[in-house]
């Protein structure tokens, strides 16, 4: 494999590092980084699977600075973009854009324009489809090809992502460079899926443990919703804020929302993706800047989120597959500081899981009657998004519309809807059975005996290392050693102005200037 | 509660000619000839867009708690039409609602842009708040293309430097928010965001103020259209601002004004119709529209006034503005259209 810059190891390590104080800050690698970075200046294909929080960004950001060309990064979310570029700018980087579907034309002209100019481009994986887009992209050198959040390359992953499955051609396409494939979390399955699916030659593997050692898990059983909201209360009252509420129901984080308000006079609200867009906006706001202490959300919240001093993760309802609480609660302490991460379970909070697993796919008869109406040509698949509106508005839930319109993209010319209905059927039952094993891992979760920390590293075969001070429940801690008396935060609370003639001249910075 | 009272007040207006989707879309202000005629064919035309983020459900909520407590009642079968019950008279009546409706609402010329401009002053207070405390990075509250590269051309396009151009229009917001009543102003500025100082969403600022969700929504909108009345009748005072109003000529929907202009190029309704690929009735929405806003524009080609004045006569007699009870009373005399343009061109007078 040829190299990609000519250094000795000393003079690219000392480079690295003094970029790494200089635009970040920082005067240490962590864990994992050197040797990734070291593997991606050798030209080698690399994949990491770092836990959040890690740093997996650094990983690319640091590159970008000493190789010739543009890094070029396969984000699925715009919001993960959003942050990452916000992150770049803070660090003084004005050679970062993103390319998306949500941005207006002529900005995106813009962005193309200056392609030459930027070190660092974010793009989505259905822009990265476009042949434009391509054409325009071929004609710079990319340094590195970065997948973000590789696991929806897999469709054993939980979030599979379709346009991830066309980047190990389109990689070929733009010549061939080096590709860093990186991700949370991955099984041993996922993992194999990626290496293949991206077409990643001998790759250098960097596979981090998934234990967060500085969060303490808990979980308790409780017989009802009452006597959750109280032991959420008795919590809340004393335990180190900020902190996230994580429940399944948009219904419920209002109610948790303002039971929290007014029982314990904690500045809290609710997030969840019925809000419109510019009340959701405002709320993650308040939320990064300190002028909340607790968020009661759904899932919603979260993706991109970058706030490393959250203390608290509860989970009011659990969700459906580990991989997914690993990642919620892995919003805990980014800063490495201590943290802890609360689960709260019923007997009737089965039903959420389930009704979410089963929300993923079209009930069957619902299914024959959609290949019915296609082969009828009631129903056409020309376009998209008017597809999946349609579908919605016959009532099937997004993800089930999705799952359909997969199926239905691949059916052979010549033939029939009808006659792919048993193939379908087969992919739902399979599909169907590999999220409720993943749920039964959840429920053991919940229900093990054993040391928390042990039981989940085991599912991803991993063995633990030294026990925390603070493990978990099973191996005894104590709720009060996370009181918020035990730390001395300066929690400021900044008034809210609500009087304009105070509001005004802060937000411009107008202070003594006297009002005209 | 004001919310209570708000919505008693719409339904007696409304009089069981209309299904509560009605009311629904009214406040919602939803872009249709249907809702824009309404408003002004109940004499609800202040409460068209008052509360553009209401949901469905909270809404639906309410009434179904007007009913209960026996407030309303139903006349149809399919329980999507009210009446006021004398109760409700009472209730309203006590509430005294009508006296507290602030002036601003009242402003209705700019209802069609003030969504628009709402965003953008938003944008552009947070854009400039942010190069003030030399913060490079922030995320913004809104990505609407439209108003992102509004904002944008404003930041870039200036003489002024960027702490003058701050400067400025704190300037100008200081005096616009002086000529509103201040509980307006101080409800209208807790939703600016700035650096550290995120603005509060509108039920915030109900849990804050303690106030009713509508009726703050409703002290909003009367400072927006103050503020927006202020700004077009003086654009030299503030020039900053004035440029974030869209130049809208008038306050027809865009579709309705298209029309409008075909029709003074001398097309027939018909023929705009073919022209615009759209349907007549399409066409005939947009002619009520046009009746109700630009009054100047002649419709007799569509209306003789004769028969305008019986129309009026006969709805006057029947007290009723449901079309089809005047249809029925008035049979091949007059059509929906004629009907509809009557009574839209006599809402006004």
């Amino acid at each position: 494999m040829e190299k990609m810059i000519d250094l000795d190891e000393e003079d690219w390590l000392r480079q690295a590092k003094t970029i790494l104080k200089k635009k970040f800050g920082y005067r240490q690698f962590r864990t994992g980084q050197q040797k990734i970075i070291q593997d991606v200046l050798n030209g080698r294909d690399v994949f990491a699977m770092m836990p959040t929080g890690s740093g997996k960004s650094l990983c690319y950001q640091i590159p970008g600075y000493m190789l010739n060309g543009t890094v070029l990064i396969v984000s699925p979310l715009l919001s993960l973009m959003e942050d990452q570029i916000k992150a770049l700018r803070s660090a003084g980087e004005m050679h970062a854009r993103a390319l998306n579907g949500m941005m207006h034309a002529r900005e995106r002209v813009r962005v193309l324009r200056h392609l030459r100019d930027l070190r660092f481009l974010y793009i989505s994986p259905e822009m990265l489809c476009r042949s434009d887009i391509r054409e325009a992209l071929a004609k710079i050198k990319i340094s590195l090809f970065v997948v973000d959040e590789a696991h929806c390359v897999s469709q054993w992953g939980h979030e599979f992502r379709p346009d991830y499955l066309h980047l190990a051609r389109i990689r070929e396409q733009l010549g061939h460079p080096a590709c860093l494939a990186v991700t949370a979390t991955a099984d041993e399955r996922v993992r194999e899926d990626i290496i293949r699916s991206l077409g990643l030659h001998k790759a250098a593997q960097t596979i981090m443990s998934v234990d967060r050692a500085n969060i303490a898990l808990v979980v308790r059983e409780v017989s009802s919703d009452d006597e959750k909201m109280e032991r959420l209360c008795t919590l809340l009252r004393s335990t180190r804020l900020p902190g996230i509420v994580y429940c399944a129901s948009r219904d419920w984080t209002e109610k948790l929302a303002q039971l929290v308000h007014c029982k314990l006079g904690i500045r809290a609200a609710f997030y969840h993706g019925g809000m419109e867009a510019l009340d959701r906006r405002k709320i993650q706001n308040q939320f990064l800047d300190n002028q909340l202490d607790l968020l009661c959300c759904t899932n919603a919240f979260g993706m991109g989120i970058n706030k490393p001093d959250i203390r608290l993760v509860v989970h009011f309802h659990f969700p459906a597959t580990m991989n997914a609480y690993l990642q919620e609660i892995g919003r805990v302490s980014r800063d490495g500081q201590q943290g802890l991460a609360v689960l709260y379970y019923s007997p009737q909070d089965n039903q959420y899981p389930e009704g979410f697993i089963n929300s993923n796919f079209p009930e069957e008869s619902f299914l024959r009657h959609i290949y019915y109406e296609l082969d009828n040509g009631v129903l056409t698949i020309k376009n998209k998004d008017q597809f999946l509106n349609d579908l919605q508005e016959r009532g099937s839930s997004e993800t089930a519309a999705r799952f359909i319109y997969e199926r239905v993209r691949e059916k052979p010319v010549h033939q029939s809807f009808q006659s792919i209905f048993k193939r379908s059927r087969s992919i739902i039952e399979q599909r169907r059975s590999v999220l409720l094993r993943d749920l039964l891992v959840m429920k053991n979760y919940l229900a093990a005996t054993e040391c928390r920390r042990t039981y989940y590293l085991n599912i991803y075969h991993e063995s633990p290392g030294k026990k925390p001070v603070y493990c978990c429940d099973r191996c005894g801690i104590s709720l009060a050693d996370f009181d918020q008396a035990n730390f001395d935060d300066t929690v400021i609370h900044r008034e809210q102005l609500m009087n304009w003639k105070e509001r005004l001249p802060y937000i411009f910075k107008e202070g003594d200037r006297s009002m005209q | 509660m004001f919310s209570e009272a708000l919505l008693l007040f719409l339904i007696r207006q409304f009089h069981g000619e209309r299904t509560v989707s009605g009311i629904y879309h009214l406040l919602k202000g939803k872009q249709s000839s249907q809702s824009i005629q309404d408003s002004y064919l109940f004499g609800v035309k202040p409460f068209f867009h008052l509360c553009d983020d209401l949901e469905r459900q909270s809404f639906q909520k309410l009434i179904e708690r007007l009913h209960d407590c026996g407030w309303i009642q139903c006349v149809n079968s399919k329980q999507t039409t009210f009446i006021i019950t004398e109760a409700g008279k009472n209730k309203l009546n006590k509430s005294g609602i009508e006296h507290t409706i602030p002036d601003g609402v009242k402003i209705t010329n700019y209802v069609t842009t003030e969504g628009q401009f709402w965003l953008k002053l938003q944008l552009l207070i947070q854009t400039l708040s942010a190069l003030r405390y030399h913060e490079t990075a922030f995320l913004p509250i809104t990505k609407q293309p439209p108003v992102t590269e509004a904002i944008r051309r404003i930041v870039l396009n200036r003489s002024l430097t960027r702490n003058e151009l701050a400067h400025q229009l704190y300037q100008e917001l200081c005096r616009l928010l002086t000529h509103i009543p201040r509980a307006e102003a101080d409800l209208f500025a807790a939703q600016f965001s700035g650096y550290q100082m995120i603005g509060l969403t509108m039920k915030q600022i109900a849990d804050e103020s303690g106030k009713d969700l509508y009726e703050c929504r409703m002290l909003f909108k009367s400072a927006l259209r103050r503020l927006m009345a202020d700004v077009s009748n003086n654009k030299s005072r503030y020039p900053l601002v004035a440029s974030l109003i869209s130049p809208a000529v008038s306050s027809l929907s865009n579709t309705a004004a298209v029309t409008l202009r075909l029709l003074r190029s001398g097309l027939s309704a018909l023929e705009t119709a073919n022209h615009r690929n759209l349907s007549l009735s399409t066409i005939e929405d947009h002619l009520v529209e046009i009746a109700l806003k630009e009054p100047t524009f002649d419709l007799s080609e569509y209306l003789a006034e004769e028969l305008e004045q019986h129309i009026v006569e006969r709805a006057h007699r029947l007290n009723t503005r449901r079309l089809k009870t005047i249809k029925n009373d008035l049979r091949e005399n007059a059509s929906y259209l004629q009907i509809r343009l009557a009574l839209a061109k006599n809402t006004l007078r």
